[in-house]
Parts: C-alpha cells; sequence; structure tokens
C-alpha cells in the first residue's frame, strides 16, 4: 500500500515509540492490515454464494453466509486492532493525547 | 386507517422523552457552546462508548429500518446488497479515517473542505467539496424524514394535506429546537435512548414473528425462489451480480465522505476510538442484516394482501412493509415502541445531518467567502441558524416533491459525494496531486455520475457499462469516481506545468 511509505509512518496520533521507530517504520510493519484482503474478497466475489444450497435451518446459503461474514468481519478489524496494539505497536494503546479533563476513553 | 390510540399514546411519550433527552444534553459535559467545535463537534471529547452509539446511530437510519426491507421485499436477494456493504465499510474505516482525525484535530479543521483548503491551499476545490457535501446531504435528510412519514402514516394519521403533514412539522419543529440549543451533544445522548428502542424492537421480530409464522425455513419457504437468489450472469452480461457488487462496494467507498458520518468521526476523541469503533460498529450490521430479513418475513405473513393495509401499500408502496408487519404482529402498545425506534431513528442522523451540512456552510462558505474576519461566537450563532434553514428545507423538499423509491434518493447522493474520494483520500496521503487537476476531477466525475444516473431516468443508479460487447451493470458512483480519479492521474503533470502551485501550510 502506497499509503503506508517511509515518510509518512511518524505523522501518528501518538509520537511513536522510539523503540520502534529505530527498527524502521516500512510498508511491512502494517502487515496486519493486509488482513482486510479476506473480508473485502470473500464479499466482493457474488458467484460464489450466490446460491441456495447448502441450507442452514432453512435460510438459504446466500443469506446465512453474508451474515456470518459480518461476523468473521469485525473479527478480522479487531484482530488488525490488537496485532497493531500489541504486537507491531504501531498504533497507540489508548488515545494519550485526550483532554485531561475530558471523562476518560471509555465514555 | 383509523388512528391507533394505544400505539400513538406510546409512541408520543417515547417522543417526549427523547425531546427532553435533546435538550438536557446542552448540560452534558457542559463547555461553551457558542465555539463551533463545541457546539457542532462535541468538544472533540467522544469515547468509544458514546460513538459507537452516535455512529451507530448516524449510519443505521430510518433508512435502514424502511427502505432496506422494502428492497428486500419487492427486489428479492437484490436488496441484501445492504449486507456486504456494511462489511466492507469498516476496513475502509480503519484505514483511512484515524489518520484524518490526527490531522484534523492537530490543525482545528472541523469540516472535510476545511481539511481540502488547508492540504491543498485552494479555495475553489474547498468550495466544490462543500458544495457536493450539503447537496448529497439535502435528499438524505428528506430520506429520514419519508421514513418518519411512513410510520406516522401507519399510526392512523390522515395522510393527506395539511393535516398529514403536521406531525412532521411538528417532529421538525422539536428537532430544530434542540439541535439549535445543545448541538452534537442532543443526537449523541438520544441515539443512547434510540438503540435500547431497536435493540428490544428488533429481538422482539427477529424471535416472534418467525414464531408466528412457523420458523425461518418457512419464511424462505413462502418467498418466490426467483426472489431468493440473483439471476445467473452470462458471457455477455453480467447482470445483477455486478451490480449487486459495485452497489456494495460504491456505497462503502462514499458512507464516510458523507459529512455527517464526517462529523461522527471527528467528535470523537482519539484515532484509537474510530479503530476500536470499526470492528464494534459491526454489531449494527448483523442487526442490519436481521432487518433485511423483515422484507422476506413481510412476504411470508401476506400483509400486502390483507385488505387492512392495502391503503398503506397505496400510499408509501413497498416502504409500508415492514410498518405492515408490525401491525399485523405486535400488540399495539408495542407497535408504538416500534414506531418510535425507528422515528427517533430518523430524528438523530437528521440532526446529525443538519449539523454537518450547518458546519460546512459556516466554515466554508461564510467565514471562508462572506466574513473572513467573523468571530469564533458569530461562527457558533450563524451554524445554529444554518442548521434551522437545513431542516426547513428538508421539510419542504418532502412536502413538495413526490416520493420515489427512498433508497434512490440516497443512492443518487451517494453518486455526487464519492467524487469527494480522490481530494480527500489521496490528500491524507500526499501533495503529489494538483488542486486544479482535482478540481478537473470532481467536475467530470460528477458529470459522467449524474449523466449514467440520467439515462436511467434518475430512478436507478445501476449503469449498463458496455466493454468490448460485455454488458458490465454497476453502480455510476463507482464508474464515475473512476473517470475522476483517471482525470486526476492525466491532468496533474499537466497543470503543474501551467499552474503555480499555491503555497500550503508547511509539509508535516
Amino acid at each position: 500500500m502506497a499509503a503506508h511509505k517511509k515518510k509518512t509512518a511518524p505523522r501518528q496520533t501518538v509520537k511513536p515509540d522510539p523503540a520502534k521507530a529505530r527498527r524502521g517504520a516500512g510498508v511491512f510493519t502494517y502487515w496486519p492490515r493486509l488482513l482486510f484482503v479476506i473480508p473485502v474478497l470473500v464479499v466482493l466475489w457474488v458467484p460464489f454464494y450466490n446460491r441456495t444450497e447448502p441450507a442452514l435451518g432453512g435460510v438459504p446459503f446466500f443469506y446465512w453466509y453474508q451474515l456470518t461474514w459480518v461476523l468473521i468481519g469485525a473479527v478480522v478489524v479487531l484482530a488488525v486492532y490488537l496485532l497493531e496494539t500489541r504486537v507491531t505497536g504501531i498504533t497507540p494503546r489508548t488515545g494519550a493525547d485526550v483532554d485531561p479533563g475530558a471523562t476518560g476513553d471509555v465514555l | 386507517m383509523t388512528l391507533n390510540v394505544p400505539a400513538t399514546v406510546v409512541f408520543v411519550v417515547l417522543f417526549l422523552l427523547v425531546t427532553w433527552l435533546g435538550f438536557v444534553a446542552a448540560h452534558w459535559r457542559k463547555a461553551d457552546l457558542n465555539q463551533l467545535h463545541e457546539w457542532g463537534l462535541g468538544g472533540r471529547r467522544f469515547g468509544t462508548v458514546v460513538t459507537w452509539f452516535l455512529l451507530g446511530g448516524d449510519l443505521y437510519t430510518a433508512y435502514t429500518f424502511i427502505a432496506v426491507p422494502a428492497l428486500v421485499f419487492g427486489a428479492g436477494a437484490f436488496g441484501f446488497f445492504a449486507v456486504p456493504y456494511a462489511i466492507l465499510i469498516y476496513p475502509f474505516l480503519y484505514l483511512v479515517f484515524p489518520r484524518l482525525w490526527a490531522i484534523a484535530r492537530e490543525r482545528g479543521h472541523v469540516t472535510a473542505a476545511d481539511f481540502v483548503r488547508d492540504r491543498f491551499g485552494s479555495r475553489v476545490l474547498a468550495l466544490a467539496v462543500a458544495l457536493t457535501g450539503i447537496l448529497a446531504t439535502m435528499p438524505y435528510i428528506a430520506l429520514q424524514l419519508v421514513g418518519m412519514e411512513v410510520v406516522i402514516g401507519a399510526l392512523g394519521f390522515p395522510a393527506s394535506g395539511f393535516a398529514g403533514h403536521l406531525p412532521l412539522i411538528i417532529a421538525f419543529i422539536v428537532l430544530a429546537a434542540f439541535t439549535y440549543t445543545s448541538g452534537l451533544r442532543a443526537p449523541a445522548l438520544i441515539a443512547v435512548g434510540k438503540d435500547m428502542l431497536i435493540f428490544v424492537t428488533i429481538f422482539a421480530a427477529v424471535v416472534i414473528i418467525p414464531a408466528k409464522l412457523g420458523g425461518y425455513g418457512a419464511i424462505f419457504a413462502a418467498v418466490p425462489p426467483d426472489k431468493l437468489v440473483l439471476p445467473e450472469a452470462t458471457l455477455d452480461n453480467f447482470g445483477k451480480q455486478s451490480a449487486y457488487a459495485t452497489l456494495a462496494l460504491g456505497s462503502a467507498l462514499a458512507l464516510f465522505l458523507y459529512p455527517h458520518a464526517m462529523t461522527g468521526i471527528l467528535s470523537a476523541s482519539s484515532g484509537d476510538v474510530i479503530r476500536r469503533n470499526a470492528g464494534l460498529l459491526a454489531a449494527y450490521s448483523f442487526i442490519l442484516g436481521l432487518i433485511a430479513l423483515l422484507g422476506y418475513m413481510a412476504i411470508a405473513a401476506g400483509v400486502d394482501k390483507d385488505p387492512a393495509y392495502a391503503s398503506g401499500f397505496g400510499q408509501y408502496g413497498s416502504n409500508f412493509a415492514v410498518p405492515a408487519l408490525f401491525l399485523a404482529s405486535f400488540p399495539s402498545w408495542f407497535v408504538g415502541v416500534a414506531f418510535a425506534a425507528i422515528a427517533i431513528g430518523a430524528l438523530v442522523p437528521a440532526a446529525i445531518m443538519s449539523i454537518a451540512c450547518a458546519n460546512l456552510y459556516t466554515r466554508n462558505l461564510y467565514k471562508e467567502f462572506l466574513r473572513p474576519s467573523c468571530s469564533e461566537a458569530e461562527e457558533a450563532r450563524m451554524a445554529k441558524i444554518v442548521s434551522l434553514v437545513v431542516k426547513i428545507g428538508a421539510v419542504a423538499f418532502i412536502i413538495a416533491i413526490p416520493q420515489a423509491y427512498a433508497i434512490q434518493l440516497q443512492l443518487l447522493g451517494g453518486v455526487w459525494i464519492i467524487q469527494l474520494l480522490p481530494p480527500i483520500l489521496f490528500g491524507l496521503y500526499t501533495r503529489a496531486f494538483n488542486a486544479q487537476a482535482l478540481l478537473a476531477g470532481w467536475a467530470a466525475g460528477t458529470a459522467v455520475g449524474t449523466y449514467m444516473a440520467g439515462t436511467q431516468s434518475f430512478t436507478s443508479s445501476v449503469y449498463p457499462l458496455t466493454v468490448f460487447g460485455v454488458t458490465v451493470p454497476g453502480y455510476a458512483a463507482l464508474y464515475s469516481v473512476a473517470v475522476n480519479v483517471l482525470v486526476v492521474l492525466l491532468l496533474t503533470p499537466l497543470f503543474d506545468l501551467v499552474f503555480k502551485r499555491a503555497s500550503v501550510s508547511a509539509p508535516r
């Protein structure tokens, strides 16, 4: 993704951890985001799911397949989030630059 | 139809409760509402939970409740495109918008046009972005009104003449009043209450109605088999399948370019809040899928053949399918709850949309061209007044213009708004593109998209593009934005030679 070339990487919400910065923020730093390819391809390839069989409890394939992918799609997004906060460290774990007077990050 | 008294009483009580919430919101996280970023962005302090409710109420609107099941009811599987659409929006939200949030926060942008103005140093390009946003949002607000009008009609209020429009006008006066006083805090607080009603309604609908109809198997068995899947594609015509995929993709790319979605995003307290919500908001997508199935439940229940609802279908067409299904399946008092959920579900986005339009007008037209020296207080006051004007305009629009398929109104707005993709998306990552070339691309994309919708008499935004003898029907927004991008890529090197680049803010 051209979007994530080296020179644009420092424009983060919070200053990147110096240790991570030393390791360099190349294109592959954002590797968890490649996971997004899965739900996008699966959903756009209509001929694959445009059928009624196998039905699930009377619900044709077309419908339960897409509903299932809503849930898997959410899992993928959360997985990317967790990988970026806990593993690659690209995304800060909390919004650290929230106003000190604000009601915290949860609400 | 006669007035359904128990349902109306519950409906009115819930509506009053919401009105109260809307006014109370002015005191919530108290701040100086005479500053535009406080009134129009809630002070950029909404955390993960409030943002979840706010964006949920903002994006899953009366459109969700009325038009999606209406399309499934009328067109079958094709109407289900709302589900892949709702899957595709979240990766896009995650990838692009935390970055926009960070830049907007740092440089004090309130609207997308602010960002474009700052990024490319072009007042004209920013004006194009602002005008497109306002124009695309107006039919979207009208769409919310359609949803509200259908449930008010279904309660048994007289359907025609001034008396028929009176409940809608009253609802909008209330909406205008609390938006004026509380700004974005009002829809944020109301969204929480609204969602409680919606969750209860949907839970009841997906449990009680199938139980009455003999289970999901019986519901799908009652649907004509040719409606259950899309027609097969042939070698020279991809038919509904390419239309389905492009509608999902194009609508997903367009969604977060809408001013109201932008307002919801910029009001978050951190980029991280947006990332988390990119995953958590999928709960609404799942509910959207269940709501879409209400269209089939309406077919299975045979509400369109019931003489009791004939006048409703006569007046509102397929949009009456869900209200009729609720009337046929629920006790009167619960119909009141369900209808209140839909009507309030129209209020939340309508409030955010009018705030977003007001922000655009004030920041990018009034302050930019008319009163560059205006004070912060004057800016906020102007936005409040414009939010009133926008709502009056939307009510006039809906009363004066006959209703076609509500969903098509939104689709035409989508054709225009997606043209903002190059200036906003490219602008986030690079300054390599020439402002004049982006403007030319915007003009070309808008013209081509409108022409494509025009060839379909503006009743459909699916355009049968023919390439080498193969017809690929697809969403006009996606085709026209491709033209837009092409023009930008071709003209940038050319215009760089002709025009001197405006000096923009120092590279960061």
